[in-house]
């Protein structure tokens, strides 16, 4: 029946094979063919140069040191699907990692500990949601305000200190998760697999994924089909918040404490890598297939960087400069400017 | 005109591709300079894209493009203007933060000194805005127009350009039946002054009031080419869908059963819908009738949900609480809104995703898309409603004009509402697809629905409503049936807010009503009777 159809309502196949390969490619890659293009390249190169790039300890370093993008990146994957932006995001993984810290701190077991750090994400993202989707304040105005809110909360928490975790009896539990690994293989890759899995049912599968597609296409035309326009908006910063929370417990985990202040160029980079694994800046296309290649992509380079001893100074440069190239390729191949292997042009 | 002179445009064995369609193949045709030519032709039959590559926006796959008999390549759309040739594109290009001025004369901002000469630029966008009878604050950001005034606007900044070929893709399509007069008007006068015209239109009352010659598309091939006014309309309308077109409005047996649909005091704050009554009932079609700005428009938004209103209104005896889109689908209304792309659409989504995010709440199983289900369900509605396309997974913006509003109409019909109300639902779209949406108008009223059909098209009113209420002011003037269902009646309503005879002249007034003259439901439920 689907089968049928599809022929049925053709209106002429084009032979295929006049198509240029790159096109083909391109096509099938969709959004998220520079990412792709950039993965392999530089793959090739690092192995072709430096031996230990392919090593099995390399890469779950690779792995460890970008789960924090990571888990941030598809929180920012769901804002960004749905039209919005939100700059708070960092901000409030430091102050959901003060949390998390002044926890264990007080002695708290981990889970306690844990649960306590997704609330205080879960509220810092209804606090966006709120303001942005029922007070309708414009989202760069609420996430840069409660961006400098969440930053000062950080600090605020213990005084501007860094709390050393690692003594605490709390923490070996998520100090093993974070390090730890099952057959070679660790736990924080399964953790990132999990995570990937979960969200991309739930944003091609659900009722509320599709509903964040919708109102990141068309608001209005959501509205006019029966969508809640403005409950998906704020749930999204929800969800972020949440995202924001459990980076950060891999965040603490990682380094054995909890830290006030954080890197300024996290954010970049996070945002960065949404948009050059393909999903639109104007919402309602891409996802987060798109999005681990994106973190995957910035995680090479910042590994070939170290790798080749090159300062870590290049790292903003070279991302700033990816996330151009990729995002103008990905405007290329919307609006034709640059033509795969046309020829006779 | 000589004949020996080369055409102004001659294209010749254009070929065109997009993944899985031959969009144009092998077509080839030319217009000289003073002709007005008509292409037409099915939904995506290859039309806008023809008018795109001599519009510079496409390049073809193969062929060539001869400009008074020199090949040229016309690489983008400003290689295209300076030979003269202007495309009004059926998808709009304004920009949408500027002022209407500013996008009158974009790219051609008079200066003095180094400077925009602001007071001229307003003055002389004006000047072409009255010309097409528009009178508005050309200082008003483009965004707040409604698509009508935004089409206004396209067509004002083409015809201010010095054009040898104006190309007009359904520039009439959101236009009313006034509007789209003056158009043909300045066509006429355009076509007198030597410019060639190049209209694509599914209406064929505009081809015939206009060309002297049609060339018909189909499948992106070329189907045919007729002299006007001399091939009648039948062997036009069969060169465009391959058949002839029997029965074009369709009918239905089943005669109007209980009331559905009570309207009781229906009215915006702001007076653009001033109280109105009415009722629906199941099986029967409500046509209604009225200028831009009449308040019909209103009416299907409150009616939907898609704008605050207040007033008196129930589904099936249950009263509606007004003002949310959620609650009016929850009551059994199937509502098409008339501004596809800003109100139905969802550009970057596929045609599948834009069929089936209609049906959230049914398709869903504990907040999960039943995949299978709906895969099915799409599919089902291609194939019904006839969408054109060459993938499911297709972006919607890649379908032609008409195969969108189909999807749109079948993602809507699919969902066996009690009570639908559509708002032009047949812009846009051919001849033979019209019928076929007539056909599921009338197979949805046998069914026991009740309709409200809001058109600018009187022929279709007059072919589908039992009864058609007319609107004026913002008020219903009259409801309309039986003998009385002709275009001189209604147009006369429409325009004067009175019968033909009554008035001893035709205005034209878009000015806002200040007071309601008539106590509309009154006048309203006189006309109610069958
Ligand atoms: N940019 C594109 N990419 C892929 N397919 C396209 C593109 N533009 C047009 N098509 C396809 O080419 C065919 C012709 O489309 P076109 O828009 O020219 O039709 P049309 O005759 O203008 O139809 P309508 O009367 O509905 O406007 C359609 O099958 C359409 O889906
Ligand atoms: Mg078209």
């Amino acid at each position: 029946m689907n089968q049928s159809t599809a022929e049925r309502t053709d209106v002429k196949a084009a032979p295929p094979a006049r198509r240029p390969v790159l096109s083909r490619i391109a096509a099938a890659t969709g959004p998220a063919t520079g990412a792709i293009a950039g993965i392999v390249i530089l793959t090739v190169i690092l192995a072709l140069t430096q031996p230990v790039f392919l090593t099995w300890g390399n890469i779950t370093n690779l792995v460890g040191a970008n789960s924090v993008t990571l888990v941030l990146a598809l929180g920012a994957t769901f804002v960004l699907l749905a039209g919005g932006l939100d700059l708070s995001i960092v901000a409030a993984s430091a102050a959901t990692g003060m949390v998390f810290g002044l926890m264990l701190q007080s002695g708290a077991d981990a889970l306690p500990a844990i649960a306590v750090t997704l609330l205080a994400g879960l509220v810092f993202g209804l606090l966006n949601g709120v303001l942005t989707s029922y007070a309708r304040i414009p989202f760069l105005v609420v996430t840069l305000g409660t961006a400098s809110l969440f930053a000062s909360i950080a600090l605020l928490l213990n005084d501007g200190k860094t709390i050393n975790v690692f003594d605490f009896p709390g923490f070996a539990f998520v100090n093993d998760f974070v390090l730890g690994q099952a057959f070679g293989i660790p736990f924080i890759l399964m953790f990132d697999i999990v995570l990937v899995v979960i969200t991309a049912v739930v944003l091609r599968y659900t009722k509320f994924g599709r509903g964040i597609y919708a109102v990141g296409s068309n608001a209005e035309a959501a509205r006019l089909n029966g969508i809640n326009v403005r409950l998906t908006t704020m749930l999204v910063y929800v969800i972020v918040g949440f995202t924001a929370a459990l980076a950060s417990l891999v965040q603490v985990g990682r380094l054995a404490g909890a830290a006030p202040t954080f890197d300024a160029t996290l954010l970049l980079t996070v945002i960065a890598a949404v948009l050059i694994g393909g999903t639109a800046y104007t919402g309602g296309e891409g996802g987060v297939g798109g999005t681990v290649l994106g973190v995957l992509f910035l995680g090479v380079i910042q590994n070939g960087l170290t790798l080749t001893s090159v300062s870590s100074f290049w790292r903003g440069a070279v991302n700033g400069i990816v996330l151009i190239l990729a995002v103008a390729l990905g405007v290329a191949r919307q609006y034709g400017w640059l033509r795969f292997g046309r020829k006779g042009r | 005109m000589n004949a020996s002179e080369p055409a102004l445009i001659r294209v010749e064995n254009l070929v065109k591709r997009f993944p899985g369609v031959v969009a144009l193949d092998d077509v080839s045709l030319e217009i000289r300079a003073g002709e007005v030519l008509a292409l037409t032709g099915e939904n995506g039959s290859g039309k806008s894209t023809l008018s795109k590559i001599v519009g510079g926006l496409y390049q073809p796959d193969g062929g060539r493009i001869l400009v008074d008999g020199v090949e040229r390549r016309l690489a983008n759309p400003h290689a295209a203007l300076e030979h003269g040739i202007v495309l009004i594109s059926q998808e709009l290009t304004l920009a949408p933060t500027l002022t209407v001025a500013e996008n009158v004369l974009l790219g051609r901002l008079p200066r003095r000194g180094g400077a925009v000469d602001w007071p001229e630029t307003r003055r002389r966008a004006a000047e072409v805005l009255a010309e097409l009878g528009v009178h508005i604050d050309v200082e008003r950001r483009v965004d707040s127009l409604s698509v009508e005034l935004q089409q206004e606007v396209e067509i004002a900044r083409a015809i201010s350009t010095r054009a040898r070929l104006l190309i007009l893709d359904e520039a009439t399509s959101s236009l009313s039946e006034g509007a789209t007069l003056r158009l043909l008007d300045i066509v006429a006068g355009l076509s007198a002054r030597g410019v060639a015209v190049l209209m694509i239109t599914h209406r064929m009352p505009e081809i015939y009031a206009s060309c002297s010659r049609a060339v018909v598309l189909r499948d992106g091939a070329l189907a045919g080419e007729a002299p006007l006014p001399a091939t009648a309309e039948h062997e036009l309308v069969r060169m465009m869908v391959g058949r002839e077109l029997l029965d074009y409005y369709g009918s239905r047996v089943a005669a109007p059963a209980g009331v559905v649909l009570e309207v009781e005091g229906l009215h915006t704050a702001d007076g653009a819908l001033q109280p109105v009554a009415f009722e629906v009932r199941a099986g029967e079609v409500l046509g209604v009738a009225g200028l831009v700005g009449s308040g019909k428009a209103e009416l299907a938004m409150a009616l939907g949900g898609a704008i605050p209103a207040r007033g008196d209104v129930r589904v099936g005896g249950r009263p509606l609480r007004l003002g949310s889109p959620r609650r009016a689908i929850a009551a059994g209304i199937g509502y098409v809104p008339d501004d596809r792309r800003r109100e139905a659409l969802l550009p970057p989504r596929s045609v599948a995703e834009n069929i089936s995010f209609a049906w959230l709440g049914t398709i869903t199983r504990f907040g999960f898309v039943r995949v299978a289900a709906e895969r099915r369900d799409v599919a089902k509605v291609v194939a019904d409603y006839g969408v054109k396309t060459s993938s499911l997974d297709k972006r919607i913006t890649l379908l032609s004009g008409g195969n969108q509003q189909k999807a749109i109409l079948g993602r809507t019909f699919a969902r066996g509402c009690p009570v639908y109300v559509l708002n032009e639902p047949t812009r846009g779209v051919d001849v033979g697809s019209k019928s076929a949406i007539y056909g599921y108008i009338q197979a949805l009223a046998e069914k026991g629905a009740a309709v409200v059909l809001i058109s600018s098209e009187l022929p279709e009113l007059i072919g589908l409503s039992d009864r058609v209420a007319v609107f004026h002011h913002g008020g219903i003037r009259a409801v309309v049936s039986g003998d009385d269902l002709t275009e001189e009646v209604l147009g006369a309503y429409a325009v004067s807010g009175t019968r033909p005879g009554d008035h001893p002249s035709v205005v034209i007034s878009t000015d806002t009503p200040t007071s309601a003259d008539t106590p509309t439901s009154a006048v309203a439920g006189a006309g109610r009777t069958r």
